[in-house]
């Protein structure tokens, strides 16, 4: 196999890991804060379950940004088009994402309740509002945006803010917020005790009901959508542009790879297995478990997408022959090459010395310990 | 047995130090000067805190 | 078409989120490495004090981290939002060094920074002090990874242009981590992030001092910092010295305005100490110049030449005629990448692309094969950044290093006497002292980008070619967004950082905890007593009252 197409398939791969680690650990601590309010119902209540995610939720943020640099360098037209396109959904997202770091810092620092009222407010949007967007521009992903370029590749979005908020991108939203809110309460489950893991418990499992009649409505929504076809192209292993292809629009293209490679159904199969046994093992008190199902779900609902999608990653519905592909919107081979050195030898590096955070951090939030210590959330 | 593990392990990291500072030093001589001026700052402070103690000691002496 | 209003108000966003993102950056940077110099003093004696030192200064330290990351956010978004061509463009060079960032040392940082605070009761001695040199290495690395982004903006190295993409591509990897613009910019950055923290750190101190609270702790905490301060400023100002030799190499437009010079003068040139630029006329109103000091100083020798602005302006006039027939090939190869004529005609003017977009902004159409030569003349004309604004914060910044290089040799001089309580008038000073380092670390910043204009990519992309494609009202509604939220956030800080400050070092933190104390002088009555049990007490009792 040629090296550059197979490192263009490698870096779709990697994408999807980026998408997940961001969905799984970024997606807990936004349903922690979304959940502040609703489960937690005394202060302490509440500082517990900050000071559950307070050593970790930095470096799972990072995910977040991680998740940005590697859309930027290794599709750098994703990056471009999909950022400036989606403007005011990305600012807003960006918005709430950067009060979100405040509000932990900030939060227990001044004692009043009017103070600590604002902050849980702040948890709350910049809990839901983040997983909403990131559902939701995924659904649009799937639609198709309306945007086309010039000569020179200057992007150009022709829709209006108001219509990526559509009845389906908002069900992909709510989906994606279920995932968060189900992630988020099993956490807490793990790590908070009495009646606060009690609220938390039934939280988790409403939330996973929702996710999947969400995801079983989404997928028979998807497969009435009209999807795209790549007519016309230079050949993938080639470097190219989105100026010469042709694509058309046909109704149910979004299930064609499935009807391709049926073995491909697998992988939507997955995500309710995740979330039906998942719901299971929490109702039957194995939170830890059911925790690791939750990764399933989310790895079924983005597979299911991405497979949908295939080869494309953004396509154009104004334009559709402009449509950004894997093969046209990918880095160069060598950017690629050093970018995969980088990752073999520092994700594994990550996650080694994330699970060692964890397990150093290991064990129930003591309540009583977060009112004497000064550096407690 | 211990002791030779101990040499093994600082031998290989002192080995690994030399041929950074070989490369580092042809292709990138400021990122190198960075490494060894920040660690000889940390350490240059740290002895100035230690300098600190043993003048107080002093004089807490000379004091009784 | 571009909208010159579009791109003016994504440059203003983009310079004010920049540079409020980078009142943040310094402190960490410093202030990590200071801690670590902190709490190795602490895990070698033993001493619980160096123990409450560490955790106070990582309490500041947490206050303004989490600022540096909420902001980091929006410049990490803004590439894409606002400048979605530049993104694309050069995304395939542009973008590793930030993704690595992530991979190698933000990760890092921050995973570590939460063990660090938290982990106290749960590592041991040794591994804490791991940890906190991972923030510090992590935090700097960070650093390094953004410099080498930016270096590729002050002088691309390592990439090049490929016209069937239509987009510059990574050529070297190496080439493009080891550029000198790089490696200088990044050793003088995080130095600045060191001299900040000294700053920072000898100016609470002689805040405690001068209250006569916490006297053991910010006694040692001002000796430390200023030997750490006093090699940190020599560091800042060499590298400020490499930083302009390379740039005179690389970067002579941004050099001349540095420098005000707008003529090519006779070597050894003279150097301008003081003078009054005019744009318009191009020459200075008035003028303080010592003869012969200008070479020497910028290029280390007696006889290089350093070019004028007008001889630079001359330059590209014909840089940009033979620049002209590359875009328009270009646009022949984007509809069809295989034509042979347009790739020879590109081939041959290749290296003059950069400055056949210049002139995009002022043909007609926004075409450049209609530009006339007045057009090009403007454009021209554009290539000479903003001089008066430029050779001033240039000027201001150097001053600053300076005084902050006369306030450390005076701090070292009198910790070392072990005298400093006595001085209260350097004291107060002292704490004038801790804007200057913020205020130098953003004018550094802004010599260096206003400096690099009309470019984002020197000489490759113009900035003006480099915005979105939006519409105006959005950059006002995304202007005021940002105006809104960071000013609600700047008082947050602010109020939360001088809070903390005036509440001091959790005294009883050591006293119940310190379980290493081999401190002889514990229970002795120290000066000030501040970690004296007793006295400890008395405090936490008054801090607890003002808290009710």
């Amino acid at each position: 196999m040629d090296l550059y197409l197979g490192l263009k398939v490698l870096w779709w791969l990697l994408l999807g890991v980026l998408l997940l680690g961001l969905a799984v650990m970024v997606g807990m601590d936004m349903g922690v804060g979304a959940l502040l309010r609703i489960i937690g119902k005394t202060d302490l209540e509440r500082r517990s379950m900050l000071n559950a995610i307070g050593p970790h939720w930095d470096g799972n943020q990072v995910w977040f940004i991680l998740g940005g640099g590697a859309i930027f360098a290794a599709f750098p037209l994703i990056y471009a088009t999909a950022f400036s396109g989606l403007y005011v959904v990305m600012l807003l997202l960006l918005w709430s994402m950067i009060m979100r770091p405040l509000a932990f810092e900030y939060r227990s620092k001044i004692p009043t309740e009017t103070w600590r009222n604002i902050a849980d407010w702040v948890f709350l949007l910049s809990g839901a509002l983040p997983m909403i967007i990131y559902g939701a521009a995924m659904g649009n992903m799937l639609q198709g945006v309306p945007f086309h370029f010039d000569w020179d590749l200057r992007s150009h979005y022709t829709g209006s803010f108001i219509s990526l908020f559509n009845p389906f991108a908002i069900l992909a939203g709510v989906l994606s917020l279920a995932l968060a809110l189900y992630m988020g309460a099993t956490m807490m489950v793990i790590k908070t005790e009495g009646a606060l893991a009690e609220r938390a418990r039934t939280a988790g499992s409403i939330a996973i009901v929702a996710a999947i009649a969400l995801f079983a409505a989404g997928g028979v929504w998807v497969s009435l959508m009209p999807g795209f076809i790549l007519v016309h192209s230079v050949d993938p292993a080639l470097a190219q542009t989105p100026l010469t292809q042709t694509v058309e629009q046909v109704a149910g293209g979004l299930l064609a790879n499935y009807r391709g490679y049926p073995i491909l159904w697998l992988v939507p199969v997955t995500g309710f297995f995740g979330m039906i046994v998942g719901g299971l093992l929490l109702r039957a008190h194995r939170p830890a478990t059911a925790w690791w199902f939750g990764i399933f779900a989310w790895a079924g609902v983005l597979g299911a997408t991405a497979v949908s999608l295939f080869p494309f990653l953004m396509p154009s519905s104004s334009n559709p022959s402009q449509s950004l592909t894997i093969w046209n919107s990918i880095s160069s081979q060598t950017t690629l090459l050093w970018m995969t050195g980088f990752t073999v030898v520092f994700v594994p590096l990550i996650l080694w010395y994330t699970s060692w955070a964890f397990y150093v951090m290991r064990g129930k939030v003591d309540a009583s310990k977060i009112e004497n210590d000064p550096h407690a959330y | 047995m211990k002791v030779i593990g101990y040499f093994l392990l600082f031998f290989v990291l002192a080995m690994i130090l030399i041929v950074l500072a070989i490369i580092l030093g042809d292709s990138a001589p400021w990122y190198f000067a960075w490494i060894i001026g920040t660690g000889l700052l940390i350490l240059t402070s740290a002895a100035a805190g230690f300098m600190f103690d043993t003048q107080e000691d002093k004089a807490k002496g000379e004091l009784q | 078409m571009i909208n010159d209003t579009v791109v003016a108000l994504s440059r203003w966003q983009f310079a004010s989120t920049a540079l409020y993102h980078f009142l943040f950056v310094p402190l960490t940077l410093g202030l990590t490495v200071f801690i670590a110099s902190l709490e190795t003093v602490y895990v070698v004696t033993g001493k619980s004090i160096y123990r409450e030192m560490t955790q106070f200064w990582s309490k500041l330290l947490l206050i303004n981290f989490a600022l540096g990351v909420a902001t980091g956010l929006t410049m990490e978004f803004e590439f894409g939002t606002n400048w979605s061509f530049y993104s694309g463009f050069v995304g395939d060079i542009f973008g590793a060094p930030l993704a690595i960032e992530g991979l190698m040392a933000f990760f890092m940082e921050s995973t570590m920074i939460g063990l660090m605070i938290f982990g106290w009761d749960k590592l041991s001695r040794g591994q804490h002090l791991i940890v906190t040199y991972l923030v510090a290495l992590g935090s700097n690395l960070s650093a390094l990874w953004i410099l080498v982004a930016n270096g590729f903006m002050q002088d691309p190295q390592g990439a090049i242009f490929n016209p069937v993409t239509l987009r510059m591509e990574l050529q070297s990897f190496s080439a493009l981590i080891f550029s000198h613009d790089a490696q200088a910019k990044f050793v003088h950055t995080s130095i600045a992030g060191y001299v900040t923290a000294a700053i920072f750190v000898a100016g609470v101190s002689a805040y405690y001092m001068l209250k006569k609270r916490h006297l053991e702790i910010a006694k040692r905490s001002f000796r430390m910092a200023t030997i750490f301060g006093v090699l940190s400023t020599i560091g800042v100002i060499t590298l400020g010295d490499a930083l302009g030799f390379i740039g005179a190499h690389a970067q002579p437009a941004k050099i001349a305005a540095m420098e005000a010079m707008w003529v090519t003068e006779p070597t050894p040139a003279p150097f301008n100490l003081a003078a009054w630029p005019n744009q318009a006329k191009q020459e200075n109103t008035w003028a303080l110049q010592i003869p012969y000091l200008l070479t020497p100083l910028l290029t280390h020798t007696m006889d290089t030449k350093i070019p004028g602005i007008a001889e630079i302006e001359a330059d590209n006039v014909v840089r940009i005629k033979n620049g002209i027939p590359a875009v328009e090939a270009l646009k022949l190869l984007s509809a069809n990448p295989t034509d042979p004529a347009a790739m020879t005609q590109f081939k041959a003017h290749e290296q003059d692309l950069g400055y056949g977009f210049l002139v995009e902004r002022y043909a007609q159409d926004q075409d450049v094969s209609k530009a006339t030569d007045a057009d090009i003349a403007k454009a021209a004309k554009d290539t000479i950044p903003d001089v008066f604004t430029i050779y001033w914060v240039f000027r201001i910044m150097v001053a600053f290093a300076f005084l902050m290089l006369a306030f450390f040799v005076f701090g070292v001089i009198y910790s070392l006497r072990n005298d400093i309580e006595k001085h209260p008038v350097y004291l107060r000073f002292a704490m004038w002292m801790i804007p200057v380092p913020f205020l130098a670390c953003e004018m550094g910043w802004i010599t260096a980008e206003l400096g690099r204009q009309p470019w984002t990519v020197y000489n490759l992309l113009p900035t003006w070619m480099s915005a979105s494609s939006h519409s105006v009202s959005y950059m006002v509604f995304s202007l005021i967004g940002f105006v809104s939220l960071y000013s609600i956030f700047i008082i947050i800080e602010m109020y939360l950082m001088v809070r903390a400050i005036k509440q001091g070092p959790d005294v009883h933190h050591g006293a119940n905890t310190g379980g290493h104390t081999k401190d002889k002088s514990l229970g002795g009555s120290v000066l000030g007593g501040s970690y004296a049990p007793v006295h400890a007490k008395a405090l936490m009792d008054e801090q607890s009252a003002k808290e009710v």
